[in-house]
């Protein structure tokens, strides 16, 4: 009779079911919490009264409940559960037109290049975000892509799933050649509902990492870029003569590294970055670089703060 | 220029494989390592400025060969040893003699003349030609070569640095013969003293035939002070009591005053203040000094605080000799004078026996027999007074009459303190002494007074009973026997007096040792060979030296002292005048060059190899 009870702890994340990770250790677990209670008490007041003037007559189905915290409206507040308890529970609805958060994350090679930090940051924060959306009731879909859609979890919604997110991107390999274009063509294709876009790649596509923006904008998605940056992309450690080629592709060109090579070279990353802000900024696409040297739960904080991936 | 390495055909053999060798290295494609990047097209977009430039880095890669044949055309002709042809000359043997006596440590010069004449080496062994070679000899009282012949410069260095100064004075007869064997058949041979000039050249030079003699001079000036002489002795019938003779002398023109200082075992004995007038030298005495101190030191320095050039001198040492009470045994009939003499001295353990009673197996540092001979002792010396035919260690000549002595030996311990000239005898024997044995005093007819050694064992022989002359009324008698007594007794190595640097020790040691072992002021130990109770050794330092034999006995002492006015005459000379010629100053060396072109070609090579890896290897130039 209680098993809803059990289900919705909401001052608490799920247990893992067995192990953790090294990618989703307890460690990260517990900054999850933090990111969802700072997310709610941060944006409350314009995420909750939105979704609410959005709810009002249509969201009657029992989602879960959580806490009562101040502010809450009082019909909501579950009292028998009071009666019985003793606790003061508020119970959440779903709602019937929701949009719906796709976390896009990119596979390629390139991603996995070096000792994989950039795949791996950038599946801390798909875990992350999405944790935040599925406590705050959103629908969550996670996608892999690299020239096309590798893996995908249907979209889904309540904490309960995080597991089931994490094993998911646990799973996920960085390989294969980046083609944003198709790929996110696919990804269209397949989810008619639209929604918040959340695209977690460096953007490192042959074709330009301009067309699977566009991809997206054209088909009424809200993109959301997020960009992974690797210094060490800017500036590698090299030195002398060598033979260097893509990771993805293969091609190759023999070069002589240098003091002022480098330093070209760091320069034209800079443009690179300074070419994909310019076109989120003209497109009116939030744009937002994630280093793999920041820590991730800084980074959702920086999302929360810059907006628009909550509403 | 000519090569004297290998031949040009050699030359360009080797050349011409190098070459060969290098340029088909530089036709091999360079395999590069290969490097995966995560992004290509970033790459394309800078190395798209490179493209432009890529003439120019052919050409520098051109230049890169260019300069590694470049390399090997001047290590190629490094082999081939090139000198300029005028001086394509057969090399110079020269021996220099570097002087290491005292005066060297003068302080003069900073820090010293010994220093600044190894840096004069120093230049000399930078300037050999390819072809000339050097040998480096330290000159002292000894010349011992500190190199070989050679004509490698940092063998010679090595050679130089270890040169010290020792207290001695410098043999230039013995420096110049060395010098001379050494430099017997060579081509172009030459001697260079390089020296302060306060050197004796009497008789120098005899053999050098035509080698020619070049002198470096050293030194500035001569302000000195020093100890001439310093010396000690008991006396001779109150050995509590000694006496000590001291002489500074002031090798300067101008007058000095000193404070002179004698301290007996560290303590301050006496202080007294000097006025030395220019060149002057002052004996002084201190008499009838009493108290039981053993190492004697006397030290000077100049009154107004300042210090002389030389400080080697300023200090001498001496040795108070050790007093033990000598065990005699008289084996007499009875002698009245013999008695009186011996109670003399205090330090006498005196046992008389009568000849029937004597047992040669007593342990006595003396026994002396009183007209009887019978067995000689076991142990210690003895002391024969008119001895029968029989028994006696020298062989009786004729019967004398009316006679004295005619002739002595006027440096023998035991005729110390003894007028013997108008000593009447009446009757005695004349004595045959053996080869090895010394005649200490004779008559127009014969010896009469033998000393020497049987069985190493010392004796002394008188031809007369001193009862048959006017010896026993004199002074002379009682200090004859107590000569002899304390003549055998210092043969036991207890009584020992300073020994002068220098020369060759011969120092009393235990007679059973074959090997003892002597340590100098520095403490260091050497081990030294002993041959008939002597140990022989060249002792170099000042100051007290420590002799050890093999048992349990007691270490014995014994001193020694530089005290030499000449070596003391620091003033330096600016000529050296050997056999009545001048000595030429250093000509042929040119001083720091190197005559040798394969140096300055690997020195290029080198510097070009570090240019190189700058430009390259450190991305300056690509």
């Amino acid at each position: 009779m209680l098993d809803f009870l059990r289900k919705s702890r909401p001052s608490t994340p799920p247990r893992a079911p067995r192990t953790t990770t090294a990618l989703f250790d307890d460690d990260f677990q517990k900054k999850l919490e933090t990111l969802a209670i700072v997310s709610r008490r941060v944006f409350a007041g314009r995420m909750r009264a939105e979704r609410r003037s959005k709810k009002k007559g249509s969201g009657v189905e029992f989602a879960d409940h959580r806490d009562y915290v101040a502010g809450d409206d009082f019909r909501f507040v579950d009292w028998n559960v009071y009666q019985r308890f003793g606790r003061l529970l508020v119970r959440l609805y779903e709602e019937e037109e929701d949009l719906g958060i796709y976390f896009i994350v990119d596979c390629s090679a390139s991603m996995g290049f070096g000792s994989g930090r950039k795949f791996d940051q950038a599946r801390r924060l798909a875990a992350a975000l999405a944790y935040v959306g599925l406590a705050n009731l959103d629908r969550v879909a996670v996608i892999g892509v690299n020239d096309e859609v590798v893996a995908q979890i249907p979209s889904t919604r309540g904490k309960a799933r995080i597991f089931t997110l994490f094993q998911f991107l646990e799973k996920l390999e960085a390989n294969g050649t980046t083609n944003l274009g198709d790929a996110l063509g696919t990804v269209v294709a397949q989810h008619k509902r639209r929604g918040l876009a959340v695209l977690l790649s460096d953007l490192y596509d042959p074709a330009g990492f301009e067309r699977g923006i566009n991809v997206l904008r054209y088909n009424k998605f809200e993109p959301y870029v997020v960009h992974v940056v690797d210094p060490a992309d800017a500036r590698p450690d090299l030195r002398g003569d060598v033979h260097v080629y893509d990771c993805e592709t293969g091609d190759e060109r023999e070069v002589t590294v240098t003091d002022s090579l480098l330093d070209r070279m760091e320069a034209a990353y800079r443009d690179y970055l300074a070419d994909v802000e310019r076109f989120c900024a003209k497109n009116q696409v939030p744009y937002f670089p994630a280093g793999v040297d920041v820590p991730f739960d800084e980074l959702v904080l920086r999302v929360f703060r810059r907006g628009g991936f909550l509403r | 220029m000519s090569f004297f390495g290998f031949p040009p055909s050699v030359l360009l053999g080797v050349g011409g494989a190098a070459f060969a060798a290098t340029i088909g290295l530089y036709i091999l494609k360079l395999r590069r390592r290969p490097v995966a990047v995560p992004f290509s097209p970033i790459w394309q977009r800078v190395l798209k400025d490179k493209d432009a430039s890529q003439l120019y880095s052919r050409l520098k890669n051109l230049l890169s060969l260019l300069l590694q044949l470049a390399l090997l055309t001047l290590l190629v002709l490094a082999l081939g040893d090139p000198r300029p042809t005028a001086l394509a000359k057969k090399g110079e043997t020269t021996v220099v003699l570097v002087d290491t006596s005292a005066s060297m440590q003068a302080a003069d010069v900073l820090p010293s003349r010994l220093a600044q004449a190894k840096a004069k080496v120093h230049e000399l062994a930078s300037g050999l030609g390819g072809s000339d070679r050097m040998l480096v000899a330290k000159m002292d009282a000894s010349t011992v070569p500190v190199t070989t012949m050679t004509g490698e410069a940092a063998e010679l260095n090595d050679g130089v640095d270890r040169l010290v100064a020792t207290d001695t004075r410098v043999d230039l007869r013995r420096a110049l013969a060395f010098s001379a064997d050494v430099l017997h058949g060579a081509e172009n041979p030459q001697i260079v003293v390089v020296s302060d000039g306060a050197l004796d050249t009497d008789g120098a030079g005899k053999d050098l035939g035509n080698v020619p003699v070049r002198f470096i001079p050293i030194g500035k000036r001569g302000r000195n002070v020093a100890i001439t002489g310093f010396s000690v002795r008991r006396y001779p019938l109150d050995a509590s009591r000694y006496e000590v003779m001291l002489e500074v002398t002031n090798t300067d023109a101008a007058p000095e005053n000193i404070e002179l200082t004698l301290l007996g075992d560290g303590n301050v004995v006496d202080v007294s203040r000097l006025s030395l007038k220019p060149k002057e030298r002052l004996p002084r005495f201190y008499t009838d000094l009493g108290g039981a101190s053993q190492k004697l030191e006397a030290r000077i320095r100049l009154a107004d605080g300042t210090k002389d050039d030389l400080g080697a001198d300023d200090r001498a040492y001496a040795l108070m000799p050790e007093r033990r009470r000598a065990r005699v045994q008289v084996v007499t009939h009875g002698n009245t004078y013999l008695d009186a003499a011996l109670l003399l001295d205090e330090y006498l353990d005196v046992a008389t026996v009568a000849p029937a009673a004597y047992d040669s197996a007593g342990a006595f540092d003396l026994t002396i027999f009183d007209g009887v001979a019978p067995q000689a002792p076991e142990h210690g010396g003895a002391l024969y007074l008119n001895p029968p035919e029989s028994g006696s260690p020298v062989k009786l000549g004729r019967v004398l009459s009316d006679f004295g002595f005619d002739s002595w030996d006027k440096h023998s311990p035991l005729l110390r303190f003894m007028a013997v000239d108008n000593i009447q005898i009446s009757h005695g024997h004349a004595l045959i002494p053996d080869k090895d044995d010394h005649v200490v005093g004779a008559s127009e007819q014969g010896p009469i007074v033998v000393a020497g050694r049987r069985d190493g064992h010392p004796y002394v022989v008188t031809g007369f009973d001193p009862r048959d002359s006017d010896l026993v009324l004199r002074v002379a008698w009682p200090l004859f026997v107590l000569n002899v007594i304390h003549s055998f007794v210092e043969e036991d190595a207890t009584y020992l007096s300073a020994f002068r640097t220098g020369e060759v020790w011969q120092i009393p040691a235990p007679s059973d040792d074959a090997v003892v072992w002597i340590k100098d002021p520095a403490g260091a130990r050497h081990e030294v060979a002993v041959k008939e109770g002597r140990a022989t050794f060249f002792g170099e330092h000042a100051g007290f030296y420590e002799l050890e034999g093999s048992g349990k006995a007691a270490a014995t002492l014994f001193a020694a002292n530089l005290v030499d006015p000449d070596e003391s005459q620091i003033t330096p000379m600016k000529d050296l005048q050997i056999g009545g010629e001048h000595a030429a100053p250093v000509a042929g060396f040119h001083i720091g060059i190197r005559r040798d072109v394969w140096v300055y070609l690997v020195a290029v090579v080198l510097l070009l190899s570090v240019l190189e890896w700058l430009g390259y290897h450190r991305r300056i130039t690509v």
